[in-house]
């Protein structure tokens, strides 16, 4: 576990570097509007290097005292049981608002927005598909049918508007 | 007395017929939430807080702000019951307060061939747990909240002060863990516009981060996505137990007459269980192991423990289900969460337009009061539900995996668009779900994380409010008694994990094989 700690310690004390410096106006004397006040930056500056100090104590106790020698994963299994979940989970995000940038007369599209309801379809039913182990008409079930309950309960029900995909703007489908 | 007549207000408005169908509702999504191994009450409230903007503002005939708390609370009420089912029956704790019920609950369920009356003990016990919690809610939150209202910048400084440090100090973690959390919760909450001047900071030129980094994308993605991705490591190593349920009239009373051999334990238990629920950031879950030591600690027959003994399993119930109601009392009456969840119901009160804290009882009485009204009612429905549902409520443990993760990833990620419809919340969310997984894994505490981001606005603005009033100087916040007392308190608190750290050192420089804390 020694390694991990240490990372996971050196880690936080990026981000509190990172903080500390964003906020080094602190020390800028004329920092608050009303007498006694300490300024905008005064706050997140301690508690940044607060943050620090904690997980530099944290890494030397690491460091210093026994440790187990396991990884932090309970063998290779359940490293895999946890990226099997995480990945599709990343890629999902991704595809329900697209990557593109905009220059000033076009927008670029390098993933295309599928919105929420055809990336939930997707993403339903490779869980379906490729860890349920189902038959092909069971997928083609649950492909179809989250995303229309999804829709008739939220976007019907609830009025809540979720992300929509490029087949909605050219009209084939109501999400 | 005036806490009666409230009361019946109170009653007047939960008993309204939106206000109990919301709450039946809420109990039902809050049983199977519990029932869920991958979905923590914690996150199944934040996942729902969205929706009760649209209940706040009235989308449903007849509610408003009372019916949405009843309703997020409800949800609660539910998980802390519905959690003990899976570790009953299935030997899976489906909430981490749940966790010590696989001590005695399990084998008494298994071993011993009584799983009705395991669950009827667990629910009798909760229920009596929950009541003398809400009685002491009942009588306490008013007298606290009027003396809250006298409170100036140097107190309230104090007392957030005071919460931070019994986090740090009487968390179960290692103390600079603690503390480190507690930071991150602060810096998190300070990025964005500063609250008094105006300036903007941390946000690294970007003007989506300039509203700040919301509280309710950041805990969906911390416990909902958090403990999903911990729960499917742990289906990579386990197997399921199972256990048929069945809960009949005669394991009900017989479970009764067990409970009335423990009387004085349960009702001891409710009352420690209570006063730990207040302290900020330790809800249930503490209470519930402290609750099954002290029910050890007290038993005469301590063999039987973790063989199906009935007072390892009423002992934390009472104490954990108590410890639940009393997380809110500190919520409602300062405007300090006492634990994750009620931290998630804090924020639904700013999202509303409300002002948790000691105001909410002069300006809105109703809401105050229906909700205390309906801690008696949802605890009623949710007994009753449990008593008659349990097999119904294990037949969710049998909707395969493949369909139910991904479909609480699905859930999750309409909970953190929805609020603000923002696309950065979701992966927000996402991202905060793998630092969560990860932080968890390294035995990092999430809930100092989560109060200080809620409350780090508020306690920076009472420091510095404190600040200008002293002209700058730190002398002013021993003006007063009150906030000189809360502070040498909490500096105490922090002092004693450091002391008794000290002291297990030395005792380990004499004896070299002790084995040191991570």
């Amino acid at each position: 576990m020694r390694p991990y700690q240490v990372a996971t310690a050196a880690a936080i004390v990026t981000i509190a570097a990172v903080a500390m410096f964003d906020s080094r106006a602190a020390f800028n004397p004329s920092a608050g509007t009303a007498i006694g006040d300490v300024g905008a930056r005064w706050y997140p500056f301690w508690a940044a290097s607060l943050m620090g100090i904690a997980a530099v104590i944290v890494a030397y106790r690491a460091l210093t005292t026994p440790q187990g020698n396991e990884g932090a994963f309970a063998g290779r299994r359940s490293l895999f049981a946890v990226l099997k979940l995480a990945v599709p989970m990343l890629v999902y995000a991704i595809l329900i608002g697209g990557i593109g940038f905009r220059t000033t007369d076009f927008t670029y599209r390098i993933v295309p927005q599928l919105g929420f309801y055809v990336a939930t379809a997707l993403y339903m039913g490779l869980f379906a598909w490729w860890l349920g182990r189902y038959k092909i008409w069971w997928v083609a079930l649950i492909t179809v049918a989250f995303p229309i309950v999804i829709f008739a309960i939220f976007e019907i029900g609830f009025r809540v508007t979720l992300p929509k995909s490029f087949l909605y703007t050219s009209g084939i489908l109501p999400f | 007395m005036e806490v009666f007549g409230q009361l019946a207000g109170g009653f007047a408005t939960a008993l309204q017929p939106i206000n109990v169908a919301m709450l039946f509702v809420a109990v039902v999504l809050g049983l199977v939430i519990g029932v869920l191994p991958g979905l923590g009450g914690t996150s199944g409230v934040a996942i729902l807080l969205p929706i009760t903007v649209f209940i706040a503002h009235g989308s449903l005939p007849g509610s408003d702000a009372t019916t949405a708390i009843i309703f997020l609370a409800g949800i609660y009420w539910g998980a802390l019951f519905g959690g003990v089912i899976t570790s009953i029956l299935f030997n899976i704790p489906g909430e981490p307060w749940a966790v010590v019920l696989l001590f005695d609950g399990f084998p008494l369920a298994k071993r011993l061939g009584k799983p009705g009356l395991a669950l009827a003990s667990s629910f009798v016990s909760s229920f009596l747990g929950a009541l003398v919690s809400t009685i002491l809610f009942t009588f306490f939150a008013l007298p606290i909240a009027l003396k809250a209202l006298e409170f100036g910048p140097a107190e309230l400084f104090a007392v957030f002060f005071l919460s931070f440090a019994t986090l740090i100090g009487l968390g179960a973690e290692a103390p600079m863990k603690s503390l480190a959390m507690l930071a991150l919760g602060l810096l998190l909450a300070a990025v964005g516009f500063d609250t008094i001047t105006g300036e903007q900071r941390l946000n690294f030129g970007q003007t989506s981060l300039l509203s700040g980094i919301s509280f309710v994308p950041v805990t969906i993605g911390l416990f909902g996505i958090g403990e999903i991705l911990a729960s499917a490591e742990e289906q990579g190593i386990g197997f399921v137990e199972n256990i048929s349920a069945k809960l009949g009239l005669r394991d009900v009373f017989e479970a009764v007459r067990e409970l009335r051999k423990r009387l004085r334990l349960v009702l001891s238990n409710a009352v420690i269980g209570f006063f730990f629920g207040v302290l900020p950031g330790h809800g249930a879950t503490a209470a519930s192991f402290l609750g099954y030591g002290l029910a050890r600690q007290y038993s005469k027959n301590k063999e039987n423990f973790g063989k199906g003994e009935i007072s390892g399993i009423m002992g934390p119930q009472a104490a954990a289900d108590s410890a639940g109601v009393a997380s809110l009392v500190p919520m409602i009456t300062l405007g300090i969460p006492g634990s994750p969840t009620s931290a998630v119901i804090m924020a639904g009160l700013f999202i509303w337009g409300l002002q948790p804290g000691p105001v909410l009882f002069i300006q809105h009485p109703d809401f105050v009061w229906g909700l205390i009204a309906s801690i008696y009612l949802g605890h009623l429905l949710t007994f009753i539900l449990c008593l008659l549902a349990v097999p119904l409520l294990a037949m969710i443990m049998r909707v395969p995996y493949a369909i139910i993760t991904p479909f609480i990833v699905v859930i999750s990620i309409i909970g953190s668009y929805s609020l603000n419809n923002s696309m950065l919340d979701v992966f927000i969310t996402v991202i905060f779900g793998l630092i969560g997984y990860w932080l968890r894994k390294m035995k990092y505490p999430l809930a100092p994380l989560v109060v200080a981001l809620v409350l780090g606005d508020s306690t920076e603005r009472e420091l510095r409010k404190a600040l200008i009033a002293g002209h700058g100087s730190p002398l002013y916040f021993f003006n007063s008694g009150l906030s000189t007392v809360l502070i040498v308190l909490a500096v105490v608190l922090v002092a004693i994990p450091l002391i008794r750290a000290i002291r297990a050192r030395r005792r380990g420089a004499a004896e070299p094989a002790a084995v040191a804390h991570p």
